[in-house]
């Protein structure tokens, strides 16, 4: 194997670092010490906002999120007699329950098991009985969805968390009014349950009565210790646990902040968190790193529709926010929000999807602020790249791998390829997690010597600039040729009777695979051939979708990323292949 | 008619309102309002213009007799009533643009309600000596302006208390709306049922013609549809109670009673126009605020450009 260094282990991109291109050693051995450090440094501070739809808001300092979580990881280990490296699942919308309980769960030496609230009961089974989580925190909004399935999963506590928890008497009483006899959301819960709230207070009794010292409860911890299962759907069907431990996410930390750095003030951001926290970008970026910079963060339990921000950028001084494209296109579509752009904002950040190039640049200009793409895997905690805050950002790629990353693109036998050629992108580094939850097989699969193939095929240019072609496995093979769905995709999306469109790969008896491509029309009316036409004036014609689909909707994960798996699935069904 | 009890009370209910209306409001919201002043002129327009020739025309072309003739012009020429503001909240159109139109059209109406009664009543040859009471027009702009104020102010002191109110003055809000469906109608069932059909045809039409031709108005003078249905409601809502009040002060007797009657079923009819309109309008914006979650970004080459341009002018 003794072949010459290639490119990237030259590190090119390393000269567009704004500061130090090796990470810091970490500062500390876990992250509840990281916690109770910051909640000590910011004690009278707020940490936390939730603000509703009506501007009705509620909130939480550095403090009281230190001794709720206190309270919460006595509740778990003396009340409720869970030990340490226990699973708790967490399942609620962003609301101030959401980091007491996260926060708590990790001071106890728990492992959080981040959970979709919009889970269906059968998703939900699925990952409680996989991760063998032994109690739960659900939002009141969905907790019928156990009745079914409680019994088969090993969780023996249920506790139940509201979104206006924390908030006080009069704008809780109104919120949980109009939940309950208005929306009618608030089903009856049939299991066995204890409110939050009561939890608090008997882990706060349980506390002073036996005189606990919660730092005990993770003294034996380190960096290596297990502090997250989070799932993630993968391209294969069956969600699988993503072993994160406080390394990861304590590396992954101190990444972020080699990103964003130049554009914080320690102890005076205030970040919107939009995005689900049960999602590791939220989780990691916003949660803990934004917590750990003694930020305010102001959440907002649903962001649809786009006007449920209104009042948060109205009502708060909004320096820092993270989001998914979706969610700054729909921005950029209010008049409220472009007429008067938010006067502090400093930064943005965007993942988890694609950023538009279009939708990057209006941002620019509508804002007069930097909005940077990144990339990042539930596997990598989540960050792997970044394009830099400060110095040359490049629209349509993923930036320059973090400090601390290594990164290499490899063809199918495992070896790099030239610069400017497209491979598998693979990375090594501090925040790859340790495998999959009980997985050995899928572990090896994705974690060969040291390296997390991601499976997403990239292109590294002069600088060392990556861009994302395709997923790997969403790659068709026409007649030995590669095609990459997004490469059609982008083609047909240029069509301006399209607003949504997906390709993906099904057997052809001529070609071996053919491009077919599902379009969602803006209007009825556009035909197949007017598509395909248009396609073979962009595209060579082994690329020209063979067939077209026209439907209303396209399947998508819930923060708005389109599931091509799910329309290959329905094909092979509906063909009987 | 009300007792006065009542109406003392409906004012009360109408700050407490206001006072909610204000509370889901900021400045920022007036900022944007003023961006595209030309929707207030538009209102104004749409005020003045449209509805007392539209009250004239329906007069005219109905054969009205003339104290209902006086009645519709009348109403045709009255200012926008407050109710417009609770049916524009409701119908989540632009809050900010409809209070600005109906404070301005009732600050001109001292000037315009005079001109514009006795250009049409000459027009129709009918007397034209009217008084037009300033003091009740000053009225209205303490009951309008003053309690939207304090209720932006309290949503900017503290927004849980902003919250809660405006939360309360909507249900004020509905509450009046059914409080005055409901009553109105048993109290009036006598006069109801006596009423020729071109007198609700005008009194109706006088509504929901003033709405559509608003609405035309303002598209064809390029507000986009959130505006233009928020002037819409804003002309076909006329200031009903104020009408009633010059009837007062200006006839006597049986003419008072017979003039008396336009205002007073067009009133009652408005808020039954109005709530269906409202419902109407409001899902309209709801389907829009859908359509632009999901829309594309505008990819055209020349904004691009100076995107490019104006990213490349702030990169350090």
């Amino acid at each position: 194997m003794d072949r010459p260094a290639p490119i990237y282990d030259l590190k090119p991109w390393t000269t567009h670092y704004g500061g130090a291109a090796s990470l810091p050693p970490l500062r500390h051995r876990h992250l509840a010490e990281l916690l109770r450090e910051t909640a000590a440094r910011y004690a009278a501070q707020t940490a936390f906002t939730t603000c509703m739809p009506n501007g009705m808001h509620g909130s939480l300092t550095y403090r009281q999120v230190d001794e709720y979580s206190d309270a919460f990881a006595v509740y778990l280990r003396e009340v409720a007699g869970l030990k340490a490296g226990a699973r708790v699942a967490l399942q609620t919308p962003n609301c101030l329950a959401y980091p007491v309980v996260a926060f708590g769960v990790l001071k106890a030496g728990c492992v959080l098991v981040n959970t979709n609230p919009l889970y269906t009961p059968a998703e939900m089974q699925h990952q409680f009985v996989d991760s063998g989580a032994e109690a739960l925190v659900i939002v009141d909004l969905f907790a019928d969805k156990l009745d079914s399935i409680l019994a088969k999963t090993a969780i023996r506590r249920v506790i139940v968390a509201e979104v206006p928890q924390f908030f006080s008497r009069v704008p809780r009483a109104v919120i949980r009014g109009v939940m309950r006899w208005w929306n009618r959301v608030l089903p009856p819960i049939a299991v066995e349950h204890v409110r939050l709230q009561w939890a608090l207070a008997e882990g706060s009794v349980a506390k002073d009565r036996g005189k606990i010292d919660v730092a005990h409860y993770t003294a034996g911890l380190g960096l290596e210790t297990l502090a997250l299962l989070q799932y993630t759907g993968g391209t294969t069907g069956v969600a699988k646990g993503a072993m994160l431990t406080h390394g990861n996410l304590l590396a992954n930390l101190e990444q972020s902040f080699a990103v964003g750095r130049s554009h914080i003030d320690e102890g005076r951001e205030v970040v919107l968190t939009a995005l689900p926290l049960y999602h590791i970008f939220a989780f990691t970026f916003n949660l803990l790193a934004f917590f750990a910079m003694g930020a305010r963060n102001v959440l907002v339990p649903s962001p649809r529709p786009i006007g449920n921000l209104q009042r948060a950028f109205d009502n708060y001084p909004i320096t820092w926010a993270s989001g998914v494209n979706t969610l700054f296109n729909a921005l950029l579509n209010e008049e409220w929000f472009t007429a008067f752009p938010p006067k502090h904002l400093k930064a943005s950040v965007a993942g988890g999807a694609a950023l538009q190039h279009p939708v990057a640049e209006r941002w620019r200009r509508v804002t007069g602020t930097v909005i940077a793409e990144g990339y990042g895997l539930t596997e990598s905690s989540p960050v792997v790249a970044f394009n830099p805050l400060t110095g040359k950002q490049k629209p349509d790629s993923i930036g320059i791998p973090v400090p601390g990353t290594d990164v290499r693109l490899v063809d199918d036998e495992g070896s790099p390829v030239p610069a400017g050629a497209p491979g598998e992108l693979i990375v090594r580094g501090p925040q790859v997690m340790q495998g999959y939850w009980q997985r050995p097989e899928e572990t090896t699969a994705a974690i060969r010597d040291g390296w997390l193939h991601t499976g997403d095929v990239a292109v590294m240019d002069g600088d060392g600039y990556f861009r994302i072609v395709d997923r790997k496995k969403d790659m068709v093979l026409v007649s030995g040729f590669n095609v990459y769905p997004n490469e059609v995709e982008d083609a047909i999306a240029q069509m301006d009777e399209v607003l949504e469109v997906a390709a993906i790969g099904v057997p052809d008896a001529r070609s071996g695979e053919a491009v077919r491509a599902y379009v969602v029309p803006l209007a009825d009316g556009l035909t197949e051939e007017q598509v395909r036409t248009h396609c073979r004036r962009l595209l060579a014609d082994y690329k020209v979708p063979k067939t077209v689909e026209f439907r209303r909707e396209l399947p998508k994960t819930p923060i708005g990323k389109i599931l091509r798996k799910e329309l290959r699935a329905e094909y092979r069904a509906k063909s009987g292949a | 008619m009300l007792t006065e009890l009542e109406t003392k009370l409906l004012g009360i209910m109408m700050m407490v309102i206001m006072l909610g209306m204000g509370a889901s409001l900021t400045f920022k919201d007036f900022r944007i309002a003023f961006r595209k002043p030309q929707g207030i002129m538009i209102g104004l327009l749409a005020q003045y213009g449209i509805m007392p020739a539209l009250g004239y025309a329906l007069a005219v072309t109905l054969g009205m007799p003339p104290p209902l003739a006086i009645g519709l012009i009348l109403m045709g020429c009255m200012p926008g009533g407050t109710t417009s503001n609770i049916f524009t909240y409701f119908s989540k159109g632009v809050l900010a643009l409809s209070i600005m139109m109906t404070i301005c059209s009732t600050l001109v109406a001292v000037v315009m309600v005079p001109l514009l009664l006795e250009f049409y009543s000459q027009l129709k040859g009918l007397p034209a000596e009217y008084k037009v009471p300033a003091g009740n027009v000053a009225q209205v702009l303490v009951v309008l302006i003053v309690p939207t104020l304090i209720g932006i102010g309290l949503r900017k002191w503290n927004p849980n208390v902003g919250a809660t109110i405006e939360l309360i003055g909507g249900l004020l809000g509905i509450f009046v709306i059914l409080f005055l469906i409901a009553t109105w109608v048993p109290r009036n069932h006598l006069l109801l049922a006596t009423t020729h059909w071109t007198v609700y045809f005008a009194v109706i039409g006088l509504g929901l013609i003033g709405m559509a031709l608003g609405y035309v108005l303002a598209r064809g003078l390029r507000q986009d549809p959130r505006r233009a249905r928020t002037i819409a409601l804003e002309t076909g809502i006329q200031n009903g109670p104020l009408a009633v009040l010059i009837v007062l002060l200006t006839f006597r007797d049986e003419m008072q009673q017979q003039v008396l009657l336009a205002p007073v079923l067009y009133s009652l009819f408005i808020v039954l126009t109005s709530s269906a309109v409202t419902v109407w309008f409001r899902g309209k914006t709801n389907r829009e605020e859908l359509a632009r979650d999901q829309a594309k970004v505008p990819t055209s080459a020349p904004a691009a450009a100076t995107a490019r341009a104006a990213a490349a002018g702030q990169a350090p």
